[in-house]
């Protein structure tokens, strides 16, 4: 009778099983049981129950499956209506080809790993029509920076960055333990404890200048740095804006507390400001299609001005 | 006679059919649907329903057709053997282990790959080790885009208010969104579109609707300046030089024309859509300046001016 997986789970993996086993032959119940997921004591019932019992119309014996087991060993015969496996979904192509491509950037080309998964994506690609169909860019860091970084995150080597901070406008040196490597909504980002600032922090992998491997290692952390890019709770100033219909995508862009639907199609939100320079340049950025209705004073209207000033100043205004 | 035995025993008369089964043919001879004497109509049609649906979200290409020599004609259902099986390549034991490892550091949401691996021959038996580290975000656009890419369907859809005709021949993923470019056959040129600001539906046409066009554009970088109908308008802009790397990773470093003594880069962009491209040089504050065309430069004056009177 049915184990724990449905009847569409296992129709699933009995598609590929049936023509895999059918073509290599007395092939181990462990091994089909690890390669395909498939709980042994599923796998035996459903061979023996099932799957020795379809066939085609009429159903004579000539039109049926026939599944031998002994010692442990399978063999299927007579399922050709079932000698290839389905071709792949639409969906999973494209999720291996994404994760391939992705990976390849990642690893670099000095990597014993990327010979393989180069020829694998071609042969998928292949199969699918134009490999250069699909493409992946997630921030648009240097291979050699992010290899350094990956790398580190695995082996756990401390790593010295020249890093440019985008929200204070700022650049400074530092050493990271690199605890975590990711991306996130289409960036790349190393997290771990920054010697500079005494704490964990997250940095942008698009803005290292420079990443160097030291060869201290550091211990590994018990607890996951936290992905916050910036904690909304820590007491940071805010701001309430109103901006236009052209100007949602700030709602998309940055974390915010609240939002009101104005009846003018304007919205109405609350940002935490982590720095001034990054207020600044929103509210430079959108000029008129942004009004701040609350604000501490240099955050507001006249730091918007201000900074206006400034930039007009490199045009001789 | 369980449910999984009738599901694979009507996928293999479906697949076996020379000539297209009508439902009645099924409930008389698949076996699991208990022939005439067994179910009543409507539990037999109910189960028969259910049973498609559910082969074809799996991805069974089950097809509708009409019989050959009935009169009235009557609807009958096939598998095609070749769009059921199609190529699924086959990948060396390094090949599958490498693509397995990518496939469990990068997730595509919503498309699990297990299924994928055991078409392959079953997952490499050795866990790949590490914890994903990306999880790729998908819209409701990108399933039938890639699709399209992949079969050569002509896609329809509006965006910016408009009907477009599109070819699509690549998907990109950049900074967080996803992008389809292809030729515009309503504008005769190449033309890149944000996914997520499609409007509504996307209907794609028949498989191989147009033919192969080599693409003139060679460097994928999507820049929303260069997401415009305007015509293009070369400008050069000077970054100063604690924001020049930055700026190079943003746009590309074969963008950079001129690196000055103090690290200050001189970066030549194609701006077809000037709003876009004033946002991104002001996100420099002062530390960016557009040297030209006088025109743009203007753009820029008479924005901050509003502000800093």
């Amino acid at each position: 009778m049915s184990g724990r997986f449905s009847a569409a789970e296992r129709l699933t993996r009995l598609l590929s099983v049936i023509p895999w086993v059918a073509r290599h032959g007395g092939t181990s119940l462990d091994e089909i049981s690890r390669k395909f997921a498939y709980p042994k004591s599923d796998l035996v019932g459903d061979l023996t129950d099932v799957v020795h019992f379809v066939g085609v119309p009429p159903y004579t014996p000539d039109t049926m499956i026939e599944v031998t087991i002994e010692n442990e060993r399978v063999w299927i015969r007579y399922a050709d209506y079932f000698n290839r496996p389905m071709r792949l979904h639409p969906g999973e192509a494209f999720a291996l080809l994404s994760a391939g491509r992705l990976m390849l950037d990642v690893m670099g080309d000095d990597n014993d790993s990327s010979g393989p998964l180069l020829s694998a994506l071609t042969k998928l690609g292949t199969a699918l029509g134009d490999p250069d169909a699909l493409e992946i860019r997630l921030g648009d860091a240097p291979e050699e920076t992010m290899s350094i970084l990956r790398g580190a995150s695995v082996t756990h080597h401390q790593v010295h960055i020249d890093y440019y901070s985008y929200g204070r406008d700022q650049r400074t040196e530092r050493t990271i333990d690199p605890a975590r490597f990711f991306s996130d909504d289409g960036q790349w980002y190393v997290a771990g404890y920054c010697h500079l600032a005494g704490a964990d922090r997250v940095f942008r992998v698009d803005r290292i200048r420079k990443a160097t491997l030291l060869d201290t290692v550091f211990d590994r952390p018990t607890e996951a740095p936290g992905l916050q890019l910036l904690d909304p709770a820590a007491g940071v100033p805010r701001v309430t804006l109103e901006v236009s219909p052209g100007a949602r995508w700030v709602l998309d862009q940055y974390p915010h507390d609240t939002t009101t639907e104005l009846p003018d199609g304007w919205a109405r939100l609350t940002l935490p400001v982590a720095a001034r320079p990054w207020i600044e340049r929103l509210l430079v950025r959108l000029g008129p299609e942004v009004r701040v209705v609350d604000a501490p004073e240099d955050l507001g209207t006249a730091g918007r001005n201000a900074a206006a000033a400034r930039i007009l100043a490199r045009y001789g205004r | 006679m369980t449910k999984l035995e009738r599901l694979l025993n009507l996928t293999a008369a479906l697949i076996n059919a020379v000539v297209p089964l009508t439902a009645e043919e099924i409930r008389e001879q698949v076996g699991g649907y208990g022939g005439t004497e067994g179910a009543s109509d409507t539990s037999f049609r109910r189960a028969f329903e259910r049973d498609k649906d559910e082969l074809r979200e799996m991805g069974i290409p089950i097809s509708v057709v009409f019989v050959p020599g009935t009169d009235p004609p009557l609807t009958g259902y096939r598998i095609d053997a070749r769009e059921y099986a199609g190529a699924v390549p086959e990948l060396t034991p390094d090949e599958l282990a490498t693509l397995h490892l990518a496939a469990s550091l990068v997730r595509v949401k919503g498309l699990p790959t297990d299924a994928a691996f055991w078409k392959f021959g079953g997952a490499p038996t050795e866990r790949s080790e590490g914890e994903p580290i990306v999880d790729l975000p998908t819209d409701a656009g990108v399933g039938p885009l890639f699709r399209a890419v992949a079969d050569r369907r002509v896609a329809q859809f509006r965006y910016n208010e408009q009907d477009r005709v599109l070819e699509p021949q690549r998907l990109l993923f950049n900074r967080g969104h996803w992008y389809v470019s292809g030729f515009d056959r309503g504008r005769q040129d190449e033309r890149i579109f944000r996914v997520d600001r499609i409007d509504g539906e996307i209907t794609t046409g028949e498989r191989g609707g147009f033919a192969p066009r080599p693409s003139s554009r060679t460097e994928p970088i999507v820049r929303a300046w260069e997401l415009g109908d305007s015509d293009p308008v070369d400008a050069h802009i000077l970054v100063d030089a604690d924001q020049a790397i930055w700026a190079s990773h943003h746009v590309g470093s074969e963008a950079i024309t001129e690196t000055r003594a103090d690290g200050a880069v001189v970066l030549s962009l194609t701006v077809r859509n000037r709003d876009a491209f004033r946002s991104f040089v002001l996100s420099f504050l002062e530390h960016a300046e557009v040297l030209d065309p006088p025109e743009l430069r203007a753009d820029i004056v008479a924005w901050l001016g509003a502000m800093a009177s």
